[in-house]
């Protein structure tokens, strides 16, 4: 017994001293590899700006674009622009999206007529769409909105079909029992409601669907928007155009998705799944 | 009983398609869908015709395909071999995912449509450009699938292994791994398909072949039946690597979860 | 012991075969019993026999191969309301709180919202639940579930309340506990009580009468009526010798 307890003992030491080291470093380790990102960034920049701009110039740019116009609007009036498209597509892709998946996931004969020709043409990427959007409704707004919702549409009705059919059938028992007779009564007040955290996480990825989509579609043809901004930058061959529009990019991104984080732990706080990132 | 009722919805499904397929046929020949919007028997006759004309893109269908594929192919297996071990050993040692954590989230919400500009003023528009940007498609969803996978390693196991005096390394290569290859499979999926999907993008804005290169130059011709044409055959692509991938999975899954 | 009370429901030569790809397996083999009004009456059965199969077959969920279940004299064919199910796992609606999880029952009857709220109030506070009316049902523990599972059943007004394996998943400490305050509600709350356990000593604690079933398939081996007053003392040599002759009885579960 005295035995172990001086192993114990005699192992104690050191590690506690290494541990507080670990700690120390476990604590620093964030700041220490942001720190090397723009260290890095700032040397492989070089004097090469104009190939290369460095942090301090990408950021210098964003700040003069808040204020200075470029093409006729700000930095945050791009951003706008984007975000706006992407929230009609959006909606769009949900008043449709979620009846179809519910209608698909609760109704055997929908499933083998609808929901078999959504499957055939599912496989076929929101961006192949594009080119056959341009000749059907032109480069205008209309067009924009169509490829969101057809991008964020796909992972809705996915989300809202399997939710659906995964239901656990104790919830039905559990409706049954308690008089819920109708099968209006069962789809209002157990099926969808069991549904709702699948039919929210099809709205987060239908959301960074929608992100990609509205930038592709910007570079492609637009006047506006951030996807617009990274693509003029490019043609211009002003790269600190390009990367401030790409930062801008990922903070409106990280923006849209804390978003729907956000509402979904508003409209499910039962949901104890729900990642916050 | 239930078999009568799978037969009634095999039967419905078969039957939706053909009228469908019918239609859009007849609604085509009598021009009531416009001038951009080919018949199905017009797409067929588009694939016969890109079968042995390079018109208007410039390439046979079968060299877009291969130019897609192996475009495709080399972006798609950098990210794996980048991300995946990456994701693994987040997973597995806390004081790494604490160093490389704040950069990776820096990256993760940039689409990888974003980097096509900058990726084509630093290397223009060759190979290179499309695989990183294919790269940066497939990245992220390896890196993250890898690392919630080994995160979900039961630990009654890691204790087990511990117990039997198996060193962290040890225990990280022949416990964590292995429990983490289902999720690190489906993370492949999500790769492949967003990959494939990106590539079409990358090929629209910069490239001289390939599928997406081939759909962009038929609309800038008019040619409404290449363009369907080149969307059924990224379709079917996609979805055939779809179905293989599912058949490796289940194979490597055989041996069941913990 | 003495019935004089009727018959509440009446279970007659039920059967049950679950038909696999092209294999039969019987689970209830020719079940006949009734239930009394106002008694408390115990399913004890080993392992996994088929006891919830037969409750789901009395309550309506489920159709019997054979055999049939007529409750006040009517036949029972769909979920009927006169019956309460306790679940064995809670099955408790987690996207509702503690209040409209308890209320649900009425709600769906369309009974005036005041009166859902009184009700359910009602059953809360007996359960012990006071206070815990906006929780979900995440945030509650293991036996809290399970007393919402029961305040959920009372306030549905079932006329026979049916409880399936309901303390099967608690710690043993918090099983007893539950054991006792189901006994004094069964006081409070004059009703028929169908309780399905596998555990001899809940089984004689708690029931009037209990209905021994054998292993798969299952069907009636023995009944037994305990004449013991309540609340019954474990170590009363009365009840430990019953005990040992129904244990003695019992099929050994596989």
């Amino acid at each position: 017994m005295s035995r172990v307890e001086n192993h114990v003992e005699s192992g104690k030491d050191p590690a506690s001293k290494n541990s507080s080291i670990y700690a120390f470093v476990f604590r620093i380790a964030p700041f220490v590899s942001l720190f090397l990102l723009v260290f890095i960034w700032f040397a492989a920049a070089g004097d090469n700006n104009r190939i290369f701009p460095n942090p301090l110039i990408v950021l210098r740019k964003m700040i003069d674009m808040l204020f200075n116009p470029v093409a006729k609007a700000t930095l945050l009036q791009h951003a706008g622009m984007s975000m706006l498209r992407v929230i009609c597509g959006l909606g769009f892709a949900i008043l449709i999206g979620i009846p179809l998946g519910v209608m698909i996931g609760w109704n055997g004969s929908v499933r083998a007529t609808i929901g078999a020709l959504f499957e055939c043409i599912r496989p076929i990427p929101v961006l192949a769409w594009i080119p056959l959007i341009i000749m059907w409704f032109g480069i205008g707004e209309k067009a924009k909105v169509i490829m969101i919702f057809i991008g964020a549409l796909t992972p809705i009705v996915v989300n809202s079909y399997t939710g659906i059919k995964f239901v656990p059938a104790l919830y039905l028992d559990v409706g049954k029992m308690f008089n819920a007779s109708t099968e209006k009564q069962l789809l209002m007040k157990i099926v969808l409601p069991a549904a709702l955290p699948s039919i929210f996480a099809g709205i987060r990825n239908a959301t960074s669907v929608a992100w990609m989509v509205v930038l592709a579609s910007e570079m492609l043809a637009a006047k506006s928007g951030l996807g617009f901004l990274v693509y003029r930058g490019m043609e211009v061959f002003d790269i600190s155009l390009v990367m401030a529009g790409m930062v801008s990019i990922g903070l409106a991104g990280a923006f849209l998705s804390f978003l729907t984080s956000f509402i979904e732990r508003k409209v499910c706080p039962w949901n104890t799944g729900i990642k916050s990132e | 009983m239930a078999s009568r009722k799978q037969h009634r919805y095999a039967l419905l499904t078969s039957a939706t398609f053909i009228i469908f397929l019918i239609v859009w046929q007849i609604a085509g020949s009598l021009g009531l869908l416009g001038n951009y919007t080919p018949t199905p028997y017009e797409v067929l006759q588009a694939f016969f015709f890109k079968l042995d004309n390079i018109g208007p893109d410039g390439s046979l269908l079968i060299t877009n395909i291969l130019s897609s594929l192996y475009t495709s192919f080399v972006g798609f297996v950098i990210a794996v071999v980048v991300g995946i071990p990456l994701g693994l050993l987040m997973g597995w040692y806390k004081l790494f995912s604490r160093f490389i954590n704040p950069i990776f989230e820096i990256i993760r919400p940039i689409p990888a449509v974003a980097w096509i500009p900058l990726m084509i003023v630093w290397v223009g528009v060759g190979i290179t450009a499309k695989a990183l940007i294919i790269f940066f498609a497939a990245f992220v969803s390896c890196v993250i699938n890898a690392y919630t996978g080994i995160r979900q390693t039961n630990p009654a196991l890691i204790n087990v292994a511990k117990t039997y005096g198996a060193s962290n390394f040890y225990t990280f290569i022949h416990v964590g791994i292995p429990s983490a290859v289902p999720m690190i499979f489906a993370g492949l999926k999500i790769a492949l398909s967003t990959s494939w999907g990106t590539l079409v993008a990358a090929e629209m804005l910069a490239a001289s072949s390939g599928l997406g290169y081939m759909i962009s130059m038929a609309r800038q011709f008019g040619r409404a039946d290449i363009v369907v044409l080149g969307m059924v055959v990224i379709g079917l692509l996609g979805f055939l690597f779809n179905f293989i991938f599912n058949i490796i999975e289940a194979f490597v899954n055989k041996g069941g979860s913990v | 012991m003495e019935h004089g009370n009727k018959v509440r429901v009446s279970v007659r030569n039920v059967t049950k075969v679950f038909k696999d790809k092209n294999r039969e397996r019987p689970v209830l083999d020719n079940i006949s019993f009734d239930i009394y009004d106002n008694e408390f009456l115990v399913l004890l059965g080993p392992g996994r026999c088929g006891k919830s199969v037969l409750l789901n077959i009395i309550s309506g969920l489920m159709p019997a191969t054979s055999g049939s279940i007529t409750f006040d004299g009517k036949d029972v064919e769909a979920p009927d309301p006169e019956f309460g199910m306790v679940f064995q796992r809670t099955g408790l609606l987690p996207w509702l709180t503690v209040m409209d999880n308890v209320r649900f029952g009425p709600s769906m009857r369309n009974v005036d919202k005041s009166e859902q709220y009184s009700k359910a109030q009602y059953y809360i506070d007996m359960v012990g639940l006071t206070g815990f009316e906006k929780h979900y049902p995440y945030q509650l523990s293991g036996g809290m579930k399970q007393r919402v599972g029961i305040a959920r059943a009372y306030a549905n007004s079932p006329k026979v309340l049916i409880m399936d394996e309901p303390f099967g998943a608690l710690d043993a400490q918090t099983r007893y506990n539950m054991e006792n305050e189901v006994l004094s509600f069964a006081e409070k709350e004059k009703r028929s009580i169908l309780f399905v356990t596998n555990n001899i000593e809940e089984a004689l604690l708690l029931g009037d009468r209990i209905i021994l079933l054998t292993a798969c398939p299952a069907s009636i081996k023995a009944i037994y009526d305990i004449p013991f007053k309540k609340p019954r003392d474990t170590m009363d040599q009365d009840f430990l010798e019953l005990r040992k002759v129904i244990s003695e009885n019992t099929d050994l579960a596989l």
